[in-house]
């Protein structure tokens, strides 16, 4: 068995794991991260979101996340964000200079943006990759939607319908689609992302586009556009109007941009990235893990660290694994807070969001894991993401937000131990 | 209100209603079926899918034994692209009465029904996820049937036949004069717009719901709702049909069909014919009983749970004919009511389906004075698929898809084929799970019954399989986007069919499903906001 020695180990590659490993190595620290999968940033939207509604009035989008995540945390001290508030700024900072940094920007405004999805629906978001920063639409004269024939997973007239439901629009604003046709049978998103790279390809999309095109018009596309770098701009360029990208369902290209900028970041720090690898075993004694073993693609790793990073996700990250009445955190056996019997709900579409979005481990200030009494069961292991407990994101529109926020708290605490 | 005339009217679009609706057609009499929600809605798609070979009735019930035997010969003949012949097994566990098996194969003999002892070894070399202590088994002609496919199939049938289909009508009321029925009262679940279709006779073949059917005629028939839940795996368990060689309990029937498994069933009378909610207790009492046949049962995957509700009749209200059996009974209500021209048929299975029409519309026909006789086990149900045609299904399908296809399209396989070969995006497979090409759900959606997502579900089987529809009923709504019946709301037709999806998901959400189930609910309410959706 190989052994290795870092300061701070990471286990997990989405977004929290990314974000602590970024913070840890910024502060000089030793780090290594071990990933099994790519975690479930990959099949987010990309953006950042903070927090989609008000507190009082969940219909209701808030205008200024940061003062209702403070409103959030007096009401309900227990939401992870209550041990990530003061932090959260410096967080978001930290994060938009990483971005630009690495050559894949994201903006912010004072306020949430309310950007179209595939649906034609709005979601709440603060913090968008230039490629799906759409203006407020009650400004834009006109909107063409392009669609791709031969893409099964995008379809501009079920955005187009909805949208002129869902989002205020300009009194005359005009709606129109087109579909691309690329000679192809089926093309997945990624497939059609790596094409759109290619000179050749852009010129055929650009040629079927400009027929449709009026003057002042904002131009939607899925989020497609540059599997490996973003070609929103040469679109731009050519079509001589704005240019964005829309959420769609996974998958989708600006979560994985997003990874992948990371990762390279990761790399180029000087951080040992090891993906592939799943961590099967725990080493513990007197409330501290003294380090792991980590197995795949035929190697195994023994893995000391004096600081671990706790960033494997729910279940669909992989963090917590279930089985019928049983549920368990898959590398610590951590107690888990579930707040409920019942895992689910009734209605699939509640506002009072599944329960067992919400559950995970309950932490103190330093993310420290707790038991049920409150008592620390692990001193140098630090959870993030969606392995915390008491987030129902997929409502509360807060995932990424949380992830972020606590990633580059455990980094930040980890650098300074 | 509109209004039409016809001489009977089929009420219950189950496997016996579309099953007298083809007889009737057969026969030259001119019928509509009327069903209140999509065909196969009810008890006719919520059971295990097994086309009986009588085994299991054979010590209780000889007759019904012989019955479903001489049935499931007939089906196998008449539609094979309905019918999955692979074949059951009867296995007897250490734990069971060893007196029972050889009063079994006595029974089995005396019904006609072929029987075959195993080498054990050779058992477990086949199916090795049987409990090892097996102590007997026994090959017997089991078969899985496809419910979905059978009732189009009959109304396709009946179809070219003159007869006629109104999915989404519900019965309000039966209109009589003198002591004969004349009418019959509907209105459209979906629109709200109510309609009158005169006739000379009422077949009342509503399952669950002909207690409530007969009321409408002032009549009472005591039906037991009795709920069955059952389970599906994600893949086939085993290459046959297991059953547990003891008398008929719980959680002792294992179906392997197209992709899937189908473990049942349980037993709860309930008040509701409407009640199909699988109960989370039931589904945890019935993998504990399964494990006794398949010991790492609870280690598999599993993709949903669903209810159905048998109709039982209760004996001694009966009319009590010679051509009744003790499964099913066939109620002339003109003798046993006075009321003419009303005609109720209970109880049953579905193996036995054709045998119930038959017998139902020769009263009816009796009845009209119509001489004809029946033709339904002779004349096949679909046209057999032409082997050029399916070769040319392959080239644009690929070879799975294409036998798939051919399968449940039966014969508007044709059409589809020539759909997709001129046009080749009609090639693209949008349920990755179940192989349902843009081409069959773009048939589907304009056949002129489909009215919902769910009803497209049904025809194609798209959001069936392990995603549970997460990925491709936003397909299917965006592809739909461009014909009129389906512009319209996009919001409802899309919660309507993830909400359905999801009451069969939440008894079974552990391990792959509690993971499937967070990425639903990422899909739809983190991305696309859903929840908050105008």
């Amino acid at each position: 068995m190989m052994k290795k020695n870092s300061e701070v180990l990471v286990i997990g590659a989405g977004l929290s794991g990314l974000m602590a490993a970024a913070k840890a190595v910024a502060q000089g620290r030793k780090v290594m991260l071990v990933a099994n999968g790519m975690g479930a940033l990959g099949l987010s939207s990309g953006c950042i979101d903070l927090w989609g509604y008000q507190v009082d009035q969940p219909d209701k989008v808030c205008t200024n996340p940061l003062e209702e995540i403070a409103k959030l945390v007096q009401r309900q001290p227990s939401h992870p964000y209550g041990r990530l508030l003061e932090i959260l700024p410096e967080s978001l900072d930290f994060f938009l200079q990483l971005c630009q940094q690495n050559k894949i920007p994201y903006v912010k405004k004072e306020s949430n943006w309310q950007l179209p999805t595939a649906l034609g629906t709005l979601r709440p978001t603060y913090l968008v990759p230039e490629s799906m920063a759409v203006p407020d639409l009650d400004e834009i004269k006109g909107i063409l939607v392009v669609g791709f024939q031969a893409l099964k997973d995008f379809y501009p007239e079920v955005l187009i319908t909805n949208l002129q439901k869902n989002a205020q629009l300009a009194p005359n604003c005009q709606l129109s689609s087109v579909l691309v046709n690329l000679n192809r049978q089926e093309l997945n998103a990624n497939t059609l992302a790596h094409l759109l790279e290619k000179p050749t390809t852009i010129e055929q999309v650009l040629s079927q586009i400009k027929p449709h095109l009026t003057s002042e018009m904002v131009v939607l596309f899925p989020p497609v556009l540059g599997e490996q770098r973003s070609v929103d701009k040469i679109f731009c360029e050519q079509l001589g109007c704005p240019v964005f990208e829309v959420t769609n369902i996974p998958p989708a290209l600006p979560g994985q941009r997003l990874q992948r900028a990371l990762l390279k970041h990761l790399k180029n720090q000087g951080v040992e990235v090891i993906m592939g690898c799943q961590v099967t075993a725990a080493q513990v004694a007197d409330k501290s893990c003294q380090g792991v073993v980590a197995e795949g693609s035929g190697k195994k790793l023994e893995i000391s660290a004096q600081t671990i990073v706790l960033a494997t996700g729910s279940f669909l990250g992989g963090g917590l694994v279930s089985s019928m009445g049983e549920i368990r955190e898959g590398i610590f056996n951590l107690p888990l807070y579930t707040s409920s019997d019942k895992w689910s709900r009734r209605d699939f579409l509640s506002l009072a969001g599944q329960p067992f979005n919400e559950f995970g481990v309950v932490v103190n200030e330093h993310l420290q894991p707790l038991d049920e009494q409150g008592e620390i069961v692990l001193e140098n292991v630090l959870i993030t993401g969606a392995n915390l407990a008491g987030c129902n994101y997929p409502i509360e529109k807060c995932g990424n937000g949380v992830a972020l926020a606590s990633g580059y708290k455990a980094g930040k605490l980890a650098g300074e131990v | 209100m509109t209004a039409e005339t016809v001489q009977v009217v089929v009420i219950g679009g189950g496997a016996t209603g579309t099953g007298i609706l083809r007889d009737l057609a057969l026969r030259g009499i001119s019928a509509i079926l009327v069903e209140q929600g999509d065909l196969a809605h009810g008890t006719s798609s919520r059971f295990h899918g097994l086309l009986h070979s009588g085994a299991r009735y054979a010590v209780k019930d000889k007759e019904a034994a012989r019955e479903c035997l001489e049935e499931n010969m007939i089906l196998r003949r008449i539609a094979p692209n309905c019918v999955e012949n692979i074949g059951g097994l009867f296995v007897q566990l250490p734990e069971d009465d060893p007196a029972y098996a050889e009063q079994w194969l006595v029974a089995c003999a005396e019904a006609g029904i072929k029987t075959e002892e195993m080498d054990l070894q050779e058992l477990r070399r086949n199916t090795p996820i049987l409990n090892a202590q097996v102590t007997r088994a026994f090959k017997v002609p089991d078969c899985a049937v496809d419910g979905f496919r059978v009732l189009w199939s009959n109304v396709n049938s009946a179809r070219r036949h003159g007869a006629r289909l109104l999915t989404y009508h519900r019965v309000i009321g039966i209109r009589q004069s003198n002591g004969q029925v004349i009418g019959v009262e509907l209105v459209n679940e979906l629109t709200g717009e109510k309609k009158y279709i005169a006739c000379d006779m009422i077949i009342n073949a509503a399952g669950a719901w002909a207690g409530e059917v007969a009321a409408l005629a002032g009549l009472e028939i005591n039906v037991i709702k009795d709920k069955g839940t059952l389970v599906a795996y994600n893949h086939r368990l085993t290459k046959q049909i297991v059953n547990r060689l003891r008398p008929p309990g719980d959680g002792d029937i294992f179906v392997p069909h197209g992709t899937i498994t189908i473990f049942g069933t349980t037993s709860v009378t309930v008040n509701d014919a409407a009640c199909t909610k699988p109960g989370d207790s039931e589904v945890a009492e019935l993998i504990k009983t399964g494990q006794d046949m398949i010991p790492e049962l609870e280690n598999y995957r599993l993709i949903r749970a669903f209810a159905g509700v048998r109709p039982l009749y209760q004996e001694g209200n009966s009319a009590g004919g010679r051509d009744v059996t003790r499964n099913f009974a066939l109620l002339d209500h003109q003798e046993k009511d006075g009321l003419q021209g009303f005609i109720s048929i209970v109880g049953g299975k579905f193996t036995t389906f054709r045998l119930m029409a038959e017998k139902t519309v020769d009263l009816a026909a009796k009845r009209l004075g119509v001489t004809a006789a029946c033709r339904t086990a002779e004349e096949p149900l679909a046209a057999p698929v032409d082997p050029a045609l399916l070769e040319r299904g392959k080239r644009v399908f690929g070879v799975p898809g294409a036998k798939k296809a051919a399968d449940r399209l039966g014969d508007s396989f044709a059409k589809v084929v020539e759909e997709a070969e001129r046009n080749p995006d009609q090639r693209k497979i949008f349920c990755e799970c179940e192989v349902v090409s843009l081409a069959e759900i773009a048939h589907v959606a304009q056949d002129g019954d489909s009215f919902t997502l769910g009803d497209i579900r049904r025809k194609t089987r798209m959001g069936m399989g392990t995603c549970q529809g997460t990925f491709c009923s936003y397909r299917t709504l965006g592809a739909l986007s461009g014909y009129p019946q389906f512009a319209g709301n996009h919001k409802d037709y899309l919660t309507k069919f993830l909400q359905k999806r999801w009451k069969g998901i939440r008894p079974v959400m552990w391990g792959q499903q509690l993971r499937e189930a967070q990425l639903s609910s990422a899909i739809y309410c983190s991305l696309f906001g859903l929840e908050r959706m105008k």
